[in-house]
């Protein structure tokens, strides 16, 4: 059990040093073979502790101390439980095909073991993180993770844009884990531990403000991570990486990280359930408004990171109404079918010449048929039309919110559900029907190659049974940890006038979305409307913090220093040391040589030297009273 | 008549070393400079004079031969140094002995 | 021997820098290399045979010189003081092995030697007088090192450095002597023991005094804001192996002092001052940090950035407890590491190019993979990645001071937010991009010289960011100690409430039952 552990853990960090030794030498293809039969290995050591842990057999070691002093004690940690198995499967099996994809995506990259490096680095921060059954060990997995998405994100260092938005990304998530950090250091203070479960079985006898602190403050971190409002705006620059890596990284894994880390607090979230409210309110509002602005985005990869962001949303929705396990299962079916979209994006954007505008493309379903159908599913599956994945995940949320008396929340789901089936045909529509307009521009599309196609297989299988067929050994497995409760709708005319509405409602959506795109007309009165625009430029959200905190931040640090810190502390300084060397100047002239001079000067000091003297003796004489003064002042 | 007290003796002392000091400031002839460092030097003389006199003690006296001592021998090398910087420049005008910058 | 191992530690590279004079010029790198090797194997010994379990000093040596005045020559070493001196040997070895080929070599060598001897002595002293003729006498062979191989501005910026720091030692030098005359009040014996001071409690107002005295000899050698400026001047201006040295070691000596001395010497001064002291951490932290990112010269940007951390390691000092000290030395260490790599580094690229101004690089990465890589591990241990030393020593001192003050500690936590911003804005304009100024496009990557410098500095970054335990260990235990002196001789309640008491059983947290705890399967226990 340990040994599987440990296999599953540590084989990702292995291909990553081993691909790391070539990363600076020409392409080899081992570089990139052996990082993925290492995590193929991961992926297996995985499955046998999934079939360990459905038998209800955890496994918690400690691998070795990190950090001990004081009352700290911080080991290497790590739990196998039902909560974590999920995200591990999840993790493994999303990497070990994103890398085999790899191999023939970046085929003709100059920095394909580099690449490789990073992205086997990332798995291994991203298991930390789901492993770990202490705070700190999730943090080293948490900026871990930050740093190979830095990495990968400004991957093509060249490209002003990727590392510029690989900057961001990091400095974004930074703010957040600053929050996070103050979150552990509270755990820390009131529970005297950071271990999950010591901390959350103290949890329950602490005051309830203190609780809600650290709710408040580990969920900011939460937020950074998974691209919450108002730190979102990282995720939509970051498709400047490459397209494997928005696949794993910003859709399937590191985005989920926030999810994952308020299901695993789930025992302190429930006891504080207004911060609950304020997360499922946050996670709606964002699932509407990245909905909305991937309705009009014209770049294939922006939209399909605004449905990641509006997915996380709903995941939230979930967490914070107490339904983790409906949050965890969501997650895991977002993970499939929006790793398949990704890669599909893939394909299409290796066929196109790296062409994002789908406005530019269409009919491609003919030269792509097969990328055509496993991102027809996929949007499928994100809809949530039955039988998909999407079905049994997504709508679970409504009727989450739905049995939970949430009737806002609810609406406002329902609504982003028709707006989410809406831009994913819009997209579809635009990329693969109606007429080659990529033949004006030139393009020569090509389907991908036969091995990349049938790795995306089996996400393709995962996407469509996903929902149906692992819902309820799911259910089974993972409330025994997380809190069993299940969500139906009692009367059932209610119920099926729900399902069947919100189908219904979706499936108009879809139709509409074909009928207005299948020609890509641009309705130009449209495009210059108020609301248009808005939508187009993210609410001005980024200009925003361009002009109110970048540029502010940068001009203030030129001032600092050149007025601040040069003008004013070390002018001070200098003129501190020029009033010595300006008396120095000044006086000078008393030594000009001259004997006469000297003489008078001699006087001078003669008559200074006598009236010291004098006061000295005036002191002495009235000594008790002068130390009475010097007392009262504190000096002695 | 007035009897002749040590505060006369010490006025008159005060008097002359007011005097040899102006002149030590004042004076530009490095002749006239030796001639008020002699007047400085014997005002403090007759003070401790008087004084020793007046507490009875001869140490004060002692002391005024030891300074009338060093004064001649100090006249002696300064005289010496004037003749030489005297024929070597053909003034003794202190403002033209600046060499010694600092 | 083991008895003076620190005399020798001290003395020896003293001695093998006068018999430099007589070496043969084209020989003296290897005989510098070979006595930094001995030093670091002998510090390396120190280690080996220091006992991590006993808190107190070590390899005492006492050798009366002015037994009226108690002067005494004293050394001996905790786990506070060990690893500094072996760092301290660490980079005096390595920084002459990478020593590009400079005038005067032979005088730069016997200069480093002597300036290790300082460097040692002043760490080992536990004798004020000692320390003080130590920490004085380092100043010398730097202003050296910084006049005679520094940039064209070399002469302002060594005779600043030089003043600045002496100017604060003399007020910490009255200090001292106060502190000994107190103690013959108290005693009627001379002593400038620090460790029979330690036995010594002041009256309230006598400690706000000699604190703010101290204080001015340790914040300008820190340097704390706002006496920070002459550093940015020294080491942009001083050769590389001027600002390595500068940066791991001679900066230190300011925050050890604040342990050594001020914390157990002024507890409630300590306590009394502690929030002012952390404002001014503060400022360090954000405001260098913000001057750092306007930079246009790379090593300025490291310069400013060593503040903006020694900002941290103020502020762990002074959270005065176990977990925020051990924390601090332990991040002084790591500080010591990261910057001493970053100012090689840069050094690197100024031997290529003679330049350190960002805009004249830009896609470095392309040229010299290699360079950077190893800059941006460096980097990202300077942020403060987890797995990384800095990591460690950042998250104990932010976690220590969290105890005394919430809001400060938010406040000072953006230092992972802003070191960020500037680490990533100047990696960015050096290695990224494409390569616009024609003068990089053939520069030779890092030559196996400058590589056996660096790989091990990251392999101890790597390996105590993973496993720090062999060196905070004694770091914990000697703390302990200086924590618990420090509570016991509290005399305002305030200090009594601020300082936590060591010796008491770990606080009792309420637990509910042990329901949860029963699920796991096996438990592996204990540490490899």
């Amino acid at each position: 059990m340990e040994m599987l552990l440990y296999t599953a853990l540590f084989s990702p960090l292995v291909g990553s040093l081993f691909a790391a030794l070539f990363s600076t030498s020409k392409k080899t293809l081992i570089a990139g073979v052996i990082p993925s039969a290492l995590l193929f290995l991961s992926f297996i050591s995985s499955a046998i502790l999934l079939t360990h842990v459905l038998n209800g057999e955890t496994v918690q070691v400690e691998m070795m101390t990190w950090m001990a002093t004081g009352n700290l004690y911080i080991p290497f940690g790590f739990a196998v439980d039902q909560v974590s198995v999920t995200m591990m499967m999840v993790v493994t099996i999303v990497s070990t095909v994103v890398h085999v994809y790899a191999i023939g995506y970046m085929d003709h990259d100059a920095g394909f073991n580099r690449f490789f490096a990073w992205l086997s680095a990332f798995v291994f921060s991203m298991l930390i993180l789901v492993m770990s059954d202490n705070f700190a060990g999730l943090f080293i997995g948490w900026e871990g993770v930050g740093l190979c998405s830095w990495g990968l994100i400004g991957f093509w260092f060249h490209k002003e844009v990727a590392t510029w938005a690989a900057n961001e990304a990091f400095i974004m998530n930074r703010i957040a884990d600053l929050a996070m950090l103050i979150g552990i250091f509270l755990v820390y203070w009131n529970t005297g531990t950071l271990q999950y479960t010591e901390a959350f079985a103290a949890m329950p006898y602490l005051d309830h403000s203190i609780v809600v602190m650290m709710g408040v403050f580990l969920f900011i971190g939460a937020m950074g991570k998974s691209a919450q409002f108002p730190l979102h705006t990282w995720l939509a620059d970051a498709m400047e990486g490459p397209t494997p890596v928005s696949a794993l990284i910003h859709a399937a894994t590191m985005v989920t990280a926030g999810v994952y880390l308020v299901v695993r607090a789930n025992p302190m979230y429930d006891l504080i359930p207004e911060v609950g409210i304020f997360i499922a309110s946050l996670g709606a509002f964002v699932a509407m408004f990245a909905a909305t602005m991937a309705l009009v985005n014209r770049d294939m990869k922006r939209i399909i990171a605004y449905s990641t962001l509006s997915q996380l949303g709903y995941m939230f929705v979930a967490a914070g109404l107490g339904a983790y396990w409906v949050a965890l299962f969501h997650l895991m079916a977002h993970a499939f079918f929006k790793a398949l979209l990704f890669l599909g994006a893939g394909n299409v954007m290796h066929a196109m010449d790296d062409e994002l505008d789908p406005f530019k493309m269409g009919g491609l379903k003919k030269s792509m048929k097969w990328t055509w159908i496993m991102m027809t599913l996929a949007s499928v599956a994100l809809a949530g039309i039955y039988p998909l994945a999407g079905f049994f995940s997504k709508d679970l949320i409504l009727e989450v919110a739905f049995v939970e008396h949430h009737y806002i929340l609810y609406t406002v789901l329902l609504l982003t559900a028709g707006l989410t089936a809406f831009y994913s045909f819009r997209l579809v529509a635009l990329i693969f029907h109606g007429e080659e307009r990529h033949l004006e521009h030139g393009f020569h599309p090509h389907e991908a190659y036969k091995f990349m196609l049938w790795f995306m297989a089996p996400l393709g299988v995962l996407a469509v049974i996903a929902g149906m067929v692992f819902k309820s050994p799911y259910f089974e497995m993972v409330t025994q940890l997380l809190p069993r409760t299940e969500y139906h709708i009692h009367n059932p005319v209610v119920f099926w006038i729900m399902t069947i509405g919100t189908q219904v409602f979706v499936i108009a959506a879809i139709a509409y979305a074909y009928s207005k795109y299948k020609n890509a007309k641009i309705d130009k009165k449209t495009e210059e409307g108020f609301f248009y625009q808005v939508l187009f430029n993210q609410y001005y959200i980024p200009q925003f913090y361009e002009e109110f905190f970048v540029k502010p931040y940068r001009e203030l640090s030129s001032i600092l220093w050149k007025q601040v810190d040069m003008k004013i502390v070390d002018a001070s300084v200098d003129g501190i040391a020029n009033i010595f060397y300006k008396t120095g100047v000044n006086t000078r002239g008393m030594s000009s040589g001259n004997l006469s001079t000297n003489l008078k000067w001699m006087v001078v000091g003669l008559v200074i030297l006598l009236a010291l003297a004098v006061v000295f003796a005036v002191i002495v004489q009235n000594g008790d009273a002068v130390i009475s003064v010097l007392h009262d002042l504190g000096a002695i | 008549m007035m009897e002749i007290g040590l505060s006369h003796y010490l006025i008159l002392t005060t008097i002359l070393f007011s005097i040899g000091l102006v002149g030590v400031m004042r004076r530009k002839n490095l002749l006239m400079l030796f001639f008020a460092t002699e007047i400085l030097l014997n005002s403090v003389n007759i003070g401790f004079a008087a004084i020793s006199y007046y507490i009875g003690d001869f140490t004060g006296q002692m002391f005024a031969f030891f300074i009338i001592a060093i004064a001649a021998s100090e006249v002696a090398v300064g005289l010496g140094l004037l003749i030489v910087w005297f024929k070597r420049t053909g003034n003794i005008d202190l403002d033209s002995m600046i060499s010694m910058k600092g | 021997m083991l008895e003076h191992i620190l005399s020798i530690l001290i003395f020896f590279p003293a001695l093998a820098g006068a018999l430099g004079f007589i070496v043969n010029k084209n020989s003296m790198r290897a005989y510098g290399v070979t006595v930094g090797a001995i030093e670091f194997a002998l510090s390396l010994w120190l280690w080996f045979s220091y006992d991590s379990g006993v808190s107190g000093m070590q390899f005492m040596e006492s050798v009366s010189i002015i037994p009226a005045f108690g002067i005494t020559y004293l050394l001996g070493i905790d786990g506070i003081s060990l690893f500094i001196i072996i760092m301290a040997s660490f980079f005096t070895m390595i920084g002459i092995a990478s020593l590009s080929p400079t005038k005067n070599e032979k005088n730069l060598i016997i200069t480093l030697l002597f300036l290790q001897m300082t460097m040692i002595g002043v760490f080992a002293a536990l004798d004020a007088i000692i320390f003080y003729v130590f920490w004085e006498l380092s100043l010398v062979p730097m202003l050296y090192i910084i006049g005679a191989w520094g940039g064209p501005k070399r002469i302002y910026a060594s005779v600043k450095f030089f003043l600045y720091t002496f100017t604060g030692s003399l007020v910490m030098l009255v200090g001292m002597l106060f502190m000994a005359y107190f103690y013959h009040q108290a005693t009627g014996q001379w002593s400038f023991s620090i460790l029979e001071w330690y036995r010594l409690i002041l009256p309230e107002t006598y400690q706000l005094w000699l604190f703010v005295a101290f204080f001015f000899g340790f914040a300008i050698k820190v340097p704390m804001f706002p006496f920070h400026t002459w550093l940015p001047y020294a080491h942009g201006q001083a050769p590389t192996i001027g600002s390595v040295i500068l940066a791991a070691v001679l900066l230190k000596m300011g925050t050890y002092a604040f342990i050594r001395f001020s914390l157990p010497l002024f507890p409630d001064a300590s306590v009394f001052f502690m929030i002012p002291i952390a404002v001014i951490s503060i400022i360090m932290i954000i405001y260098t940090a913000m001057v750092a990112y306007a930079q246009e010269d790379i090593k300025q940007v490291v310069a400013y950035s060593s503040v903006s951390h020694m900002g941290v390691i103020v502020l762990g000092t002074f959270a005065l407890n176990v977990e925020g000290i051990t924390g601090s030395v332990f991040l002084m260490i790591a500080h010591g590491i990261v910057s001493g790599a970053l100012f090689l580094l840069v050094g690197v690229i100024y031997d290529r190019r003679h330049t350190k101004l960002m805009s004249e690089f830009g896609g470095l990465a392309k040229v010299m993979p290699n360079y950077a890589i190893i800059f941006g591990m460096m980097m990202m241990a300077s942020v403060g990645m987890p797995l990384t030393i800095n990591f460690v020593g950042e998250f104990l001192s932010l976690l220590g001071f969290y105890q005394q003050s919430h809001m400060l500690t938010l406040l000072a936590g953006t230092a992972i937010i802003v070191g960020a911003i500037y680490m990533l804005a100047a990696y960015k304009k050096a290695f990224f991009g494409e390569i616009t100024n024609e003068a990089n496009r053939n520069l030779p990557d890092v030559n196996k010289r400058e590589l056996g410098a660096l790989i091990p500095l990251v392999i101890i970054m790597v390996w105590l960011g993973v496993y720090p335990k062999p060196v905070l260990e004694p770091i914990n235990n000697s703390v302990e100690s200086i924590v618990q002196l420090m509570h016991d001789k509290a005399i305002t309640p305030a200090a009594k409430a601020a300082i936590p008491d060591v010796s008491k059983p770990k606080p009792v947290i309420q637990r509910a039952p042990a329901h949860a705890a029963a699920k796991h399967t096996s438990a592996h226990e204990g540490g490899h």
